[in-house]
């Protein structure tokens, strides 16, 4: 873990919870994909279900669809932290608000091993921020929404709150990112999103 | 994976769940920023790619083959065959699917019908093709409503009215059957039980109807489905349906229209027009070859077969049109002929008026005027639009004596512009429907003759193969679709090099044949094209014909049928079509060479 990541690797993560609050949620779902230079590994993936600590809340239920019966014969996460760790290695974690993720796995890999991730961490809101907003006069509004991410950077949306979607849409974006980042493409702040179109619709027949 | 790879779209929709789980497990996801090369020319793929979004270009050399979108897949050659024809390159930054080699051949192996997708030749991939459409073509039919079916009108008498009223009524509307009105009641009595009354039980012609009528009446809605009239029609016993829409009743539907509706009528329609007394008759027949076409494309009737077909019955309708018509001076003394695709045998679906008049000498004016008005103003009632470049019968340069159209090919040959050559090839495809056919021949065969060596002629003949580009581009899906922005032209990208380059051989080989698909054979045969090769243009131009008629029917009240849309096309009949573009940029490449078009 300690070892650095095979260059140029990295790995996208999301977490489903039962809350938002740190302290008190707890984790049931964990999806994650290895990223190799400009390919998503999704044939490699991390994918599993968990049964949490913490009570199964009403509101949080309606957005990731897990019940508590879907969770109960799940193993707790203690069983899966060290295939995780594993996965992960000492590639780089890429989320979004990807502080939260890890906070609520260090509650259980503090514990298991007696220190908390020490991956370098990517957040993908940071990232955008930066290509988008970078150099904006102050005042001017900001989005940084997970579904205004993804628009617009016209990534395909897939069904949201699955942890392994979720890491995947991450994953689609941090290669987008990243390479705008290195062709030094700003996002322009424009309000059309409108696709482009190279040949001007009528060069079809010409 | 991800859950979220789409196996409806062909051709993964062949894959049983099984092995559409077993792909998605070893699907990874590939970005490519914009100007990556994907696959080199002449290189193999370990991967095979579906587009997630962005766009990616095809090209050969330096020439921009096409542009694929989101669902199309690349490249099968490079994968199963190790080599690509073609380079593929990322024209704007793209997310891809990619599937491993091995896994595709091992989906290849284990699936036949998922296997024919891949194979390098057109031919085989369009047998296939068809092969699945026939499955699905009786479904089709059986969704058809009823609405689309003839019905016959919905004519009432009276209860009291008499058993003579009601025998005369349906003489006058042409039925054989008529509602009954009684109060508050309706029923319904045919032609059958009138004669039953009469001849059976002796009745008088004076009866009232009210006692041979039955109230027993089944009811369907005209957006009721065809299955559910014929499902009807044999658990009942009935051989009629009285459709009605609320309140209304909008006609009559007969066992023996559903039953042609499904088996096609083209024999029955052919009757009409054969029987045919006067204008009006051969109007309602003509309407009824149009609803043809659509019935027999149903069937998954072969494309070249319709446009036989239907240029049979266009034939037999112009013929006895000509009949009722002509008077007996032309009728023996001139040859009437369809032009254009009508004269190829390639006019599926209605449209211009292409047709033209050799007579043997010259004739009456006045007589010749009269006719030549009340044949084409006929043919406009029935539906078939003028000409936009006037050739037809009223047009007094295509209906005139034989030594007229001599020396109008003399000229055209000695003095040859773009209008020579297009009135070359229009008398080149025409075709013979009524009169003396030995005129035409005459006319032909001088055409031939002079035409014979004439290389210079026939290069600049040939040439007009090159005025329309090939369309590229025309993969590339557009968010918006309502403008005209994301049709092709099939008809001026595909058909026309087609047509044009094959008819240009033919006339240097001097072939009598104007249907293109024989032609095709002809040329084949006197080995001026290469077997496989001729069979790859067949299988290309069939294709194309059958998505213009799909057009053409979807857009049956537009006139712009010949544009495809290519979002409307499934992503395995892009793939198709990319293959036939890729056959016309061949045979455009090999007629240059042919008739050395490089010097111009």
């Amino acid at each position: 873990m300690f070892k650095r990541g095979p260059v140029d690797e990295v790995v996208a993560i999301d977490c489903e919870t039962t809350g938002l609050n740190v302290r008190t949620d707890d984790i049931i779902s964990i999806g994650a994909v290895k990223i190799r230079g400009n390919r998503i590994l999704t044939s490699e993936r991390f994918e599993r279900v968990v049964r949490p600590d913490a009570r199964m809340r009403t509101d949080a239920i309606k957005i990731h669809h897990l019940r508590q019966v879907d969770v109960e014969h799940q193993a707790p996460i203690r069983k899966l932290l060290h295939d995780l760790l594993h996965f992960v290695g000492g590639r780089p974690l890429v989320g979004y608000y990807v502080d939260f993720d890890i906070a609520m796995l260090d509650k259980h890999i503090l514990p298991f091993i007696g220190i908390e991730l020490p991956n370098p961490r990517i957040d993908i809101s940071s990232l955008y921020y930066e290509l988008k907003y970078g150099d904006a006069p102050p005042n001017i509004s900001v989005d940084l929404s997970f579904s205004a991410i993804l628009a617009d950077l016209e990534i395909p949306s897939l069904p949201q709150h699955d942890a392994f979607n979720d890491a995947l849409m991450t994953a689609m974006m941090y290669v987008t990112l990243r390479d705008k980042k290195k062709r030094g493409i700003r996002i322009p702040r424009s309000n059309s999103q409108a696709a482009s179109d190279p040949f001007g619709g009528q060069a079809f027949l010409a | 994976m991800p859950k979220a790879f789409d196996a409806a779209n062909p051709p993964f929709d062949r894959l049983t769940p099984h092995e559409v789980e077993t792909l998605r497990a070893a699907l990874d996801v590939v970005y490519f920023p914009p100007g990556e090369s994907i696959i080199d020319q002449g290189a193999s793929s370990g991967a095979l790619f579906v587009i997630i979004k962005g766009t990616i270009e095809e090209r050969d050399g330096t020439d921009l083959l096409a542009l694929l979108g989101p669902k199309d897949s690349f490249d099968s050659r490079a994968l199963v065959h190790g080599k690509s024809g073609h380079a593929f390159l990322a024209r704007e930054e793209a997310l891809c699917y990619s599937a491993p080699r091995h896994t595709v051949l091992d989906l290849i192996q284990s699936n036949p019908r998922f296997a024919s997708f891949f194979y390098g030749d057109i031919a085989r991939k369009l047998d296939e093709f068809v092969r699945d459409e026939d499955e699905q073509r009786h479904g089709s039919m059986m969704r058809a409503r009823i609405s689309e079916l003839f019905l016959h009108p919905a004519a009432f008498i009276d209860a009291d009215d008499t058993v003579g009223t009601a025998g005369r009524k349906m003489q006058e509307i042409n039925s054989n059957a008529l509602f009954v009105r009684d109060g508050d009641r309706t029923g319904i009595i045919t032609g059958m039980n009138l004669s039953k009354a009469v001849i059976l039980k002796c009745r008088s012609t004076q009866t009232s109807v009210r006692d041979l009528a039955h109230f027993d009446l089944v009811t369907l809605r005209p957006d009721d489905f065809v299955s559910s009239a014929l499902v009807l029609m044999t658990k009942l016993n009935k051989r009629r349906i009285a459709i009605r829409d609320d309140e209304r009743f909008v006609g009559i539907l007969e066992d023996i229209d559903v039953l042609g509706f499904l088996a096609g009528s083209a024999q029955v329609i052919a009757g009409r027009i054969e029987r045919a007394a006067n204008r009006d008759d051969l109007a309602a027949a003509a309407r009824q070859t149009t609803a043809q076409v659509r019935t027999l494309r149903r069937q998954g009737i072969d494309v070249e077969l319709i446009g036989e077909i239907v240029s049979d019955l266009n034939q037999r309708l112009l013929s006895r049109l000509f009949d009722l018509t002509a008077p007996a001076e032309i009728r023996a003394g001139g040859c009437l002929m369809v032009m254009g695709s009508e004269g190829r045998g390639e006019q599926t679906a209605r449209t211009d008026q292409d047709n033209g008049l050799i007579l043997s000498g010259a004739i009456e004016q006045a007589e010749l005027d009269k006719f030549r008005t009340a044949f084409s103003g006929a043919l406009s009632d029935f539906g078939f639009p003028p000409c936009p470049g006037h050739v037809m019968v009223s047009n007094p340069a295509w209906s005139k004596p034989l030594p007229d159209y001599i020396a109008d090919i003399r000229s055209w040959l000695a003095l040859p512009d773009d209008t020579a050559h297009m009135n070359v090839a229009i008398l080149f495809d025409a075709r013979c429907v009524a009169g003396d056919t030995t005129l035409l021949t005459e006319v032909k065969a001088k055409l031939i003759e002079m035409a014979r060596g004439e290389q210079a002629f026939l290069a600049h003949f040939a040439r007009a193969i090159d005025l329309f580009p090939t369309p590229i581009g025309l993969f590339k899906h557009l968010i918006t679709s309502a403008g005209k922005g994301d049709a092709i032209d099939l008809k001026k990208g595909g058909l026309f090099p087609i047509v044009h380059g094959v008819r240009s051989l033919a006339l240097e080989h001097g072939l009598v044949e104007t249907a293109t698909d024989k032609r095709i054979d002809r040329l084949c045969d006197k080995g001026v094209l290469h077997a496989e090769f001729a069979r790859e243009l067949h299988q290309a131009f069939n294709f194309m014909l059958m998505l213009r008629l799909d057009g053409l029917l979807a857009e049956s009240a537009g006139a712009t049928g010949t544009l495809v849309r290519p979002s409307s096309l499934s992503s395995m009949e892009r793939d198709l079509l990319r293959d036939a573009f890729y056959v016309v940029k061949k045979f455009r490449e090999f007629i240059r060479h042919h008739f050395n078009l490089g010097a111009f």
